[in-house]
């Protein structure tokens, strides 16, 4: 589904990805974790096209995101608040996604009702704007809004920090069903090993842009990753 | 301890995004600066002038005092929108050894010298001068003025207090209204209160103490109530409205564009910063007036510059900052299943909708001048946007200041990013379409020369998707350095 072929960004001389050949096939649920400044943050922003890398191009589902924009109708994403439009309602901002992606209101009503139980009565019916909801209640609706409309693609930053315990428990679990179908690639960064070895078939370890390590998701992972950080 | 905040502004300034830009900005908030500060005193050498040979009223100065509640009430409401308070990032000083006091006495005092003010001073000099060589007695002018610039601090510490009050200050618009209403059917003249209270001070220099004391007492209020809010759960809170949903399905009509449409309504209804730029926006509505009044002094050619200003108003002041308005949240438009062209056209349409209002509007008020005023109105408006939308939303692309919706920082300029390309499409904006007129003014009259400027508008409508694909390109080579520079926000 996505391919990385010879990506790396360089800042005037520091390179901070660099990933020869990289994919990441249909379906699947992909893991990145890393050290603050490992590229986790960059690598994705090459994916959607918000960072130009310095050589290399990266194919999403055939689709060349630098040269067109095709991608867009498939993928969908929720790095950080960026994401999120500030003066709207949450609903207001659910509708507005929802628009883009061709769904008529009463089907993004239906979509979201779903989440009822994750967004434990702080989201919908409030009198709030997202600019003054908790970064934690902010980072629920980015992360909701970026399901809507069966995307094909779906990239979320760091979606299990800054949230309570229950609500990431709950989140994993909606990460986990959505990936049972198979039709959907997930991608995924955490600072927490724990919670990616949980969620995710597929992790790889980013240090300093560079792909150190390429498991599939076994009992032992979570040990070998905290091996590899211990030292 | 004043050199350790100067220290600190010194710093966000040069650190912050590009200091190129940084500085362009501080150049046009200059040029503005100048600009008033020219054209201030000019009106203040005018204004007796005026009002007395081409308005013919018998006693200017009368008639003066008698508007000054009116200047004092918009004057409350022109600082609520953008004047801004200067709080040199507050909460990170709260846990240094720098006592509360000094830092709103800080805060308090940098305000005597603001632009707001000062002007006041520009002002007010060449009218006394004027009245004193009209006659008017020098000492209980000393005395008026002095009062005068006390209701000037008055009303700038007032701000203070009103900053976060929405009700006070719309509860201030809704009493000025209904004055207005009162007089204009002359159920009851509140002007003559505010002449009889106004002229008093000229009448007894010595009155001019009790705004003072005051004033005074004010400033000791609202240190007061400063100091007091010191704390981040008070004054120091981000002030949150209570939300309700904006429908605006009626827009749904107008297919894709109206997903953005709906949002940059919501937006101009919830952030004050979008606020107070259309309403800037609209006083420009009024800017014929000025050329009008004065045409045999400024020339035709001038005055069909007043008409053009007076439809660009939504455009220049709302529209120059597409698409720096979605800033805060652009990565998020970058990714979404909308194409790059799809998003700007729908900025387009904003723009073009908001100057068919105007043009409108202006067509509407200044229908008393006759039919001349209303070609050269819609001469404008054609060329505003045929022209000037596509020159403004090509320099948007360029222009990659991040706008902080949430604050209220100086509309005149502060934020605004500025080049070299941003300057040099001021010549196509303003100087060309004047050029035209008065090519047309010149050889036959000046109904061609609107008829000029109007085709010139019209061709531009016309050329629509080729001019798009020029923008799109330009936005789409530089759309990694605006995100870039919009995530310093």
């Amino acid at each position: 589904m996505i391919t990385l072929k010879n990506i790396t960004k360089k800042y005037s001389k520091q390179t901070v990805l660099d990933i020869i050949a990289l994919d990441i096939p249909a379906g699947q649920t992909f893991g990145l974790v890393g050290n603050n400044g490992a590229g986790k943050t960059t690598m994705f922003s090459c994916l959607l096209d918000l960072i130009k890398p310095t050589t290399g191009n990266v194919l999403n589902n055939g689709v060349e995101v630098a040269s067109s924009e095709k991608w867009k109708s498939f993928t969908s994403a929720f790095l950080d608040d960026t994401f999120l439009i500030g003066y709207l309602m949450p609903e207001e901002y659910f509708y507005f996604i929802g628009e883009l992606r061709g769904l008529k209101k009463k089907e993004v009503d239906e979509f979201i009702n779903q989440f009822e139980d994750f967004f434990h009565g702080e989201i919908l019916g409030g009198k709030k704007y997202l600019r003054d909801l908790s970064k934690g209640n902010q980072k629920k609706a980015g992360v909701v809004a970026a399901l809507l409309g069966e995307p094909k693609v779906v990239i979320l930053d760091e979606p299990f920090a800054n949230l309570d315990p229950s609500t990431q428990i709950r989140l994993k679990q909606i990460l986990k069903d959505l990936s049972k179908n198979k039709e959907t690639t997930i991608l995924v960064s955490s600072h927490d090993i724990q919670d990616v070895t949980e969620v995710c078939e597929r992790i790889v370890l980013l240090e300093k842009g560079k792909v150190i390590k390429d498991i599939v998701t076994s009992p032992k992972t979570l040990q070998e990753l905290e091996e590899y950080f211990r030292r | 301890m004043f050199f350790t905040f100067l220290k600190l502004q010194w710093k966000s300034f040069f650190r912050g995004e590009s200091v190129g830009v940084n500085v362009m900005t501080k150049v046009l908030k200059w040029f503005w600066i100048v600009y008033f500060g020219v054209i201030t005193p000019l009106l203040g050498l005018i204004t007796y002038k005026v009002l007395k040979e081409d308005l013919g009223i018998e006693d200017p100065f009368a008639y003066l005092n008698k508007n000054l509640i009116y200047v004092f009430a918009y004057w409350i409401v022109m600082r609520y929108f953008i004047q801004p308070i200067p709080v040199v990032a507050i909460k990170p000083l709260l846990l240094t050894p720098i006592s509360k006091s000094k830092i709103v006495r800080h805060s308090l005092g940098k305000s005597i010298f603001s632009f707001f003010n000062i002007m006041a001073f520009f002002y007010l000099t060449p009218l006394t001068l004027i009245l004193i060589e009209e006659g008017y007695q020098m000492n209980q002018l000393i005395g008026w003025n002095l009062s005068i610039i006390a209701f000037v601090y008055i009303t700038n510490y007032l701000n203070f207090i009103l900053n976060n009050n929405d009700k006070f200050l719309y509860s201030i618009a809704a009493i000025l209204v209904l004055i207005k209403l009162l007089e204009y059917y002359s159920v009851f003249d509140f002007t003559i209160y505010s002449e009889a209270f106004f002229y008093s001070f000229y009448t007894n220099p010595l009155y001019s103490l009790l705004p003072w004391v005051f004033l005074i007492w004010l400033y000791f209020y609202v240190f007061k109530y400063f100091k007091n809010g010191l704390y981040i759960d008070l004054g120091l809170k981000k002030s949150t409205e209570e939300a309700k949903i904006d429908d605006f399905s009626w827009l749904n009509r107008f297919g894709k564009t109206a997903i953005f449409l709906k949002n940059d309504l919501r937006l101009i209804k919830r952030s004050k910063r979008a606020r107070g730029t259309v309403l800037a926006g609209i006083f420009f509505l009024f800017y014929g007036f000025i050329f009008y009044f004065s045409e045999d002094i400024y020339g035709p050619s001038m005055t069909f510059f007043g008409y053009l200003f007076a439809s660009g108003g939504f455009l220049f002041m709302f529209g120059a900052f597409v698409p720096s308005w979605d800033s805060q949240y652009y990565s998020l438009m970058m990714c979404q299943n909308i194409e790059y062209k799809e998003y700007i056209k729908s900025k387009w349409s904003l723009v073009v909708i908001g100057t068919a209002i105007s043009t409108l509007l202006a067509c509407f008020i200044y229908s008393f001048v006759g039919t001349n005023a209303i070609f050269a109105v819609l001469a404008g408006g054609l060329y505003n946007i045929g022209i000037n939308g596509y020159l403004t939303l090509w320099a948007g692309a360029f222009t990659k200041t991040p706008i902080d919706l949430d604050s209220n920082k100086n509309i005149f300029g502060d934020t605004k990013a500025f080049n070299m390309k941003t300057l040099l499409i001021t010549l196509p904006q303003l100087v060309l379409p004047i050029v035209l007129f008065s090519i047309g003014n010149y050889y036959y009259s000046a109904s061609t020369g609107c008829l000029i400027v109007g085709t010139v508008g019209i061709l531009g409508i016309l050329l629509k998707e080729q001019v798009f694909n020029l923008i799109i390109k330009a936005y789409k080579t530089e759309k990694y350095s605006t995100l870039k520079a919009y995530k310093q926000n």
